[in-house]
């Protein structure tokens, strides 16, 4: 069948030629055949070039007219456009589907990791007529085969000019769309309270973490527990970086009480920047540290109560390899407030999208 | 296609020996050409509208191969690692695409069907020629979405190690920390390399020149 709605540069494309003259001209449209009982689907499909032998085929399947499309050197059928499209869009990390269904081509993870999506040219490549890409947010952790984007030519025929256009401004840009893969790492984890410290309450910060790094194939190497004392925090801190280790986490004493002095034992351990706050709830008092390329994340007490919190959004860029800066950490507002659902959806709602 | 015992015997010849997996193979492979209606998948033209996943690397799976013509180096026999007995047969043209795993219950049954063989190894071989395809295999009518870099044809993909100069081809490279790596450098070696081998003089074999060898069709 026909689009109901023919771009302007399809009038003159389709044209309806007796199944016999049809030999070496393209197909227009799907042609199904239905076998009871047996099958059901395309038997030929648009953009099939006709060879004599289909004829036989063809009329059996009851075509005595068919619509072949007579394109000009400058017209791309869709699907040919699209595989041009996908091409130019997808960068490392990123594959796509071989044959376009109904038009579209859907990129996909080829491992797993962190999307990164250069929005500007994104909707750049949006603003170019007949063509479009729509995909899921930035930076979202993201599995092997999961869906990132989908492509189309919108038309189903596309000026070639344009299509150039779109390609050009996609492999300039490139790459729009790449999956950075995980590092696994091995973190250790320094838990502070005096009333965990002297057995008052037991630490439930240690399965939380574990279970979060597990989630990207990295592993906790070894957990500490620190009263609220500024000097051991710091000597610990420092004791762990002097052993190499790939990610240090502390939890607890992110407030503002006199007791809560991990962030000043960080400080004191000597590191080389320190962001501490963030426009995110949960997770305003995060603190992200780093020495030399280590990072250093402070988690406030919220990561005890609430499923999802700022943790959830930095730790898979850490993980990526990144060193998000001050700007990124007040990129996050926009997208920073969890919604508190009864049932935690995350990823698939709009924390941390932004 | 041929019949089943040729190409059972055709099957035993190139695997190296006739066991039971070379029976249960073949009938598979024949049974999912059937399914996705394709007569003839060794020649031109079907050669290039099949690829078969198959599960396992076990004596079937040269049944397989051998029945449907599929090789790893055309790109249309893909190896999915899941230790089950089982393979996917997938028509490229129509998209139509069965599984079909081997059921457990055909190795309790094989004593029924072939009551007079005692020997089990034997009995199996036999029992499997007999046996009723619904007791021998499960089929599961499959969507396969085959991505682009899987597909046979020429390399559309290539990229360079920034690590180990490698060219990685297919889309395997791994983007990680801010460069292109192979997988070797981004993951780990499935190897330990213990010497570099650059500067040893390899002695060639002398070549006897025979008629050229010409591949039936292009890659």
């Amino acid at each position: 069948m026909l689009k109901q709605h023919e771009h302007p540069c399809e009038k003159d494309c389709f044209q309806k030629i007796r199944v016999e003259n049809a030999v070496g001209l393209t197909l227009g449209h799907d042609i199904t055949e239905v076998r009871p009982g047996e099958y059901k689907g395309p038997s030929f499909r648009k953009g099939y070039k006709v060879q004599e032998g289909d004829l036989c085929h063809l009329m059996r399947l009851g075509k005595r007219h068919l619509y072949v499309l007579d394109l000009n050197e400058n017209q791309v059928h869709e699907d040919e456009a699209v595989i041009e499209l996908a091409n130019a869009l997808a960068g490392p990390g990123v594959t796509f589907e071989a044959r376009p269904r109904e038009g579209k081509i859907q990129l996909i993870a080829a491992y797993d990791g962190l999307l990164k999506v250069q929005v500007d040219p994104l909707t750049e490549f949006n603003l170019i007529p007949d063509v479009m890409c729509a995909s899921i947010h930035n930076n979202t952790p993201v599995k092997k085969g999961h869906r990132l984007a989908g492509t189309r030519a919108i038309p189903l025929v596309i000026e070639r000019d344009i299509l150039d256009q779109a390609v050009s401004l996609a492999t300039t840009s490139f790459p729009v769309f790449a999956v950075k893969a995980f590092n696994t790492v091995s973190a250790r984890l320094i838990i502070t309270g005096n009333e965990i410290y002297e057995g008052l309450i037991e630490d439930r910060f240690e399965a939380i973490i574990a279970r979060k790094l597990a989630a990207y194939g990295s592993t906790l190497a070894e957990t500490v527990i620190l009263p609220d004392d500024q000097n051991q925090i710091s000597s610990t801190v420092r004791q762990f970086l002097e052993m190499g280790t790939d990610l240090i986490v502390t939890t607890g004493g992110m407030s503002v009480d006199p007791d809560d002095v991990t962030r000043l034992g960080i400080r004191g351990a000597g590191v080389d920047r320190v962001h501490y706050g963030a426009a995110v709830l949960p997770g305003a008092m995060f603190l992200l540290a780093y020495k030399g390329d280590t990072p250093i994340v402070g988690i406030p007490a919220c990561g005890l109560y609430h499923p999802t919190t700022i943790f959830d959004l930095i730790l898979p860029r850490l993980l990526a390899g990144e060193q998000p800066n001050a700007r990124d950490m007040a990129h996050l507002a926009h997208g920073g407030l969890c919604l508190d659902c009864e049932t935690c959806r995350y990823p698939a709602c709009s924390f941390g999208k932004s | 296609m041929q019949d089943f015992e040729t190409l059972l015997k055709g099957s035993a010849k190139a695997h190296g020996h006739l066991c039971p997996g070379q029976v249960v193979g073949v009938r598979m492979a024949m049974l999912g050409c059937e399914l996705i209606e394709l007569d003839n998948p060794r020649q031109l033209p079907q050669i290039k509208k099949i690829i078969v996943y198959v599960e396992i690397d076990r004596c079937a799976t040269d049944a397989i191969a051998y029945v449907t013509g599929v090789k790893l180096g055309r790109r249309s026999l893909k190896f999915i690692d899941n230790g089950i007995m089982a393979a996917t047969f997938v028509n490229l043209e129509t998209d139509q695409a069965f599984r079909i795993r081997s059921t457990e219950k055909s190795r309790e049954l094989a004593a029924e069907y072939a009551p007079e063989i005692k020997d089990k190894h034997l009995q199996q071989l036999e029992a499997y020629k007999r046996m009723p395809t619904n007791f021998l295999f499960k089929i599961q009518t499959v969507d396969v979405k085959i991505l682009i870099h899987n597909m046979p044809g020429p390399t559309r993909f290539k990229a360079t190690c920034q690590n180990c100069d490698t060219v990685v081809r297919d889309k395997k490279e791994v983007y990680q920390n801010g460069k292109i790596l192979c997988r070797s450098c981004a993951f780990g070696a499935y190897y330990r390399l213990l010497e570099e081998k650059n500067d040893v003089n390899i002695k060639l074999q002398k070549t006897v020149s025979h008629k050229p060898l010409i591949r039936e069709t292009p890659c």
